[in-house]
């Protein structure tokens, strides 16, 4: 999950999984065949990071630093209650769920579902292939060099505006992957935007800024935190847990856990 | 074309704003005046409905919760998003010390303002210590904020769970008077805005500025930036703790979404920056405005999330830097 890149944040984020797991939905009732209508989706969500970027996020690139911080989580936190308020709305008990066939699988003698084996799959094949761009490609450096410092990165002809709104984009898609892989799991409702937006912002911070083996190494440790306890403790006493292990692991780790320490 | 430009207007979100204020003990206490009596003779037309004076008293409960965020965010560039949780340390700890253990009534509030302003102070400390910038800040409190949440759900056998309690001390106190509670709302507004006022003229005043406009260089020239982060959370702190104790006992049951981060923080966030940061009477503008606004929107139903959301949209599109400094500097003259 690619988030508060370029030096803002994006409390509109699930609010963008939503919708494209919507788009999914109408997709599906319409009779389009489910592949498709999940491809529309990832489309949905890489345009609403086009258009993000070409509406509100316009007057927030303009500014530096805290104001940039805070201009930005204003107008997407607008953008959510816009989202949010509209689609309860017209949709209030819609959710999204993507059946995939088939009894549990066997691995080393855990029944594992099939839908969240094929979620985890293409959420690692996701990472994997982000992680790719961002290492090998030419403008997967670009991008980097623009996460790290804008001005020396305009400085060496990067064009900081267009890899910003790449980024969008690309946290657009990365939005609808995650609305999919969870509707494969459990139901997509239409009220689920903040949760997600916490909890990618929990793991993105938690993982370290910026850094894409943090944040994947992040989701895994604190997926893990959860689970046990939830299955050992009750189900409120886990979300503190969970909550607590984030905490700690940012005071005792500030730049998250592989972030770089500036 | 426009888009390319980066503009070197750093802190122009942030602060900027008031300047030139307060020089004269006379300009601290006019606007004090005016504010006072603007909303004294509320109760006089709204006083026969009890939802109204309801809605005017949330509207005070949320002048306090901004002047206490706004001394921290505003003053000192500390991104608390957890002004609900402190809220509701002071109020839940109110009302269960007084209910339960039987402690006094203005004891009890004491008490609960007391531990608001410690957890504030405490969380800014390690803020301060661990060097964490606005963005970790503000993560780390809003954690701390669905932690306090989820506590309070989780808890249900002390709390009452999700729909909450039913408060029975202070019923038969002023504070069960909901015009003498309006007041007793107005006098923590009054007195806030005076305290944020006068810490605003004293050294720890310049304090603030010197941090905010640049915190390397109060650093070196002295400024104890650590101190007055922490003294401003403390005092922040409980400020909102005993706005949240006071509005628990008027309104006589509390619910954990009467502190939730979406009921609150994000209402906050709004009228202050609607108002203006770091300005002195930008608190109770944005509370004011937004608490009329948000009761006009009730007709609307569900859309009115959308028509709010909306209206943020435009705002910060359109004013980013808030009211009060835009209006200060159409008028240019004095302010």
């Amino acid at each position: 999950m690619i988030y508060g890149l370029g030096g803002a944040l994006n409390l509109a984020y699930g609010q963008m999984a939503v919708m494209s797991a919507m788009v999914v939905l109408f997709a599906m009732d319409a009779g389009v065949p489910a592949l498709p209508a999940v491809g529309l989706g990832l489309l949905t969500g890489a345009l609403l990071g086009l258009v993000l970027d070409l509406t509100i996020f316009r007057p927030v690139y303009r500014r530096q630093g805290e104001a940039r911080v805070l201009l930005s989580l204003l107008l997407t936190l607008g953008l959510a209650f816009v989202v949010d308020g509209f689609l309860t709305w017209r949709i209030p008990f819609r959710g999204l769920t993507l059946n995939i066939g088939g009894g549990p699988i066997d691995i080393l003698g855990v029944p594992m579902r099939r839908g969240s084996l094929l979620a985890s799959a293409i959420t690692i094949l996701a990472f994997a292939l982000l992680f790719a761009f961002f290492r090998t490609t030419a403008l997967g450096r670009a991008v980097r060099s623009v996460i790290e410092d804008e001005q020396g990165a305009r400085l060496v002809g990067v064009d900081p505006r267009r890899m910003l709104r790449l980024i969008l984009i690309m946290s657009g898609f990365l939005a609808a992957i995650v609305a999919v892989t969870r509707a494969m799991v459990t139901p997509v409702t239409v009220t689920l935007g903040f949760e997600i937006t916490v909890f990618a912002l929990i793991v993105t911070v938690v993982g370290g800024l910026g850094s894409f083996p943090g944040a994947l190494l992040a989701g895994v440790i604190l997926g893990i935190v959860n689970s046990i306890a939830a299955s050992y403790i009750g189900t409120f006493l886990s979300l503190i847990i969970l909550l607590a292990a984030a905490g700690i692991t940012i005071l005792l780790r500030p730049s998250g856990l592989l972030g770089v320490r500036e | 074309m426009s888009d390319q430009a980066v503009s070197t207007e750093g802190t122009a979100l942030i602060g900027g704003a008031e300047r030139r204020s307060a020089r004269s003990l006379g300009a601290l206490f006019l606007p004090l005046l005016a504010a006072a009596a603007l909303l004294a003779p509320v109760p006089l037309w709204l006083g026969d409905s009890r939802v109204l004076m309801g809605v005017a008293l949330l509207g005070l409960a949320f002048a306090c919760y901004t002047i206490g965020f706004n001394l921290i965010f505003g003053s000192t560039g500390q991104l608390f998003l957890c002004v609900g949780a402190l809220a509701g340390i002071g109020g839940y700890g109110a009302v269960l010390l007084a209910d339960r253990q039987g402690v006094p009534l203005l004891v009890s509030i004491l008490l609960a303002t007391v531990a608001a302003g410690l957890v504030g102070g405490l969380l800014s400390w390690i803020a301060v210590r661990r060097s964490l910038g606005v963005i970790f800040t503000g993560i780390i409190t809003l954690i701390f904020a669905l932690a306090f949440q989820n506590l309070l759900l989780g808890r249900g056998d002390l709390t009452g769970g999700e729909s909450g309690l039913r408060i029975q001390s202070g019923s038969d106190s002023f504070l069960g008077d909901r015009i003498l509670s309006y007041y007793a709302m107005l006098t923590l507004v009054l007195l806030f805005l005076l305290v944020h006022g006068l810490l605003r003229r004293s050294h720890f005043g310049w304090g603030f500025r010197a941090l905010r406009d640049d915190e390397v260089a109060a650093e070196l020239t002295g400024v104890n930036v650590a101190r007055y982060r922490v003294i401003a959370a403390l005092v922040g702190g409980a400020m909102l703790g005993l706005a949240g104790a006071v509005y628990a006992f008027s309104r006589g049951r509390i619910s954990p979404s009467t502190f939730a981060f979406a009921q609150v923080d994000v209402v906050v966030l709004v009228m202050l920056a609607f108002g203006g940061i770091g300005t002195l009477l930008g608190p109770i503008l944005g509370a004011i405005v937004f608490t009329i606004i948000d009761e006009l929107l009730v007709e609307l139903g569900q859309l009115r999330l959308v028509a709010l959301g909306a209206l943020i949209l435009v705002l910060f599109l359109w004013v980013p830097r808030g009211i009060i400094p835009s209006l200060g500097s159409v008028f240019r003259k004095d302010h």
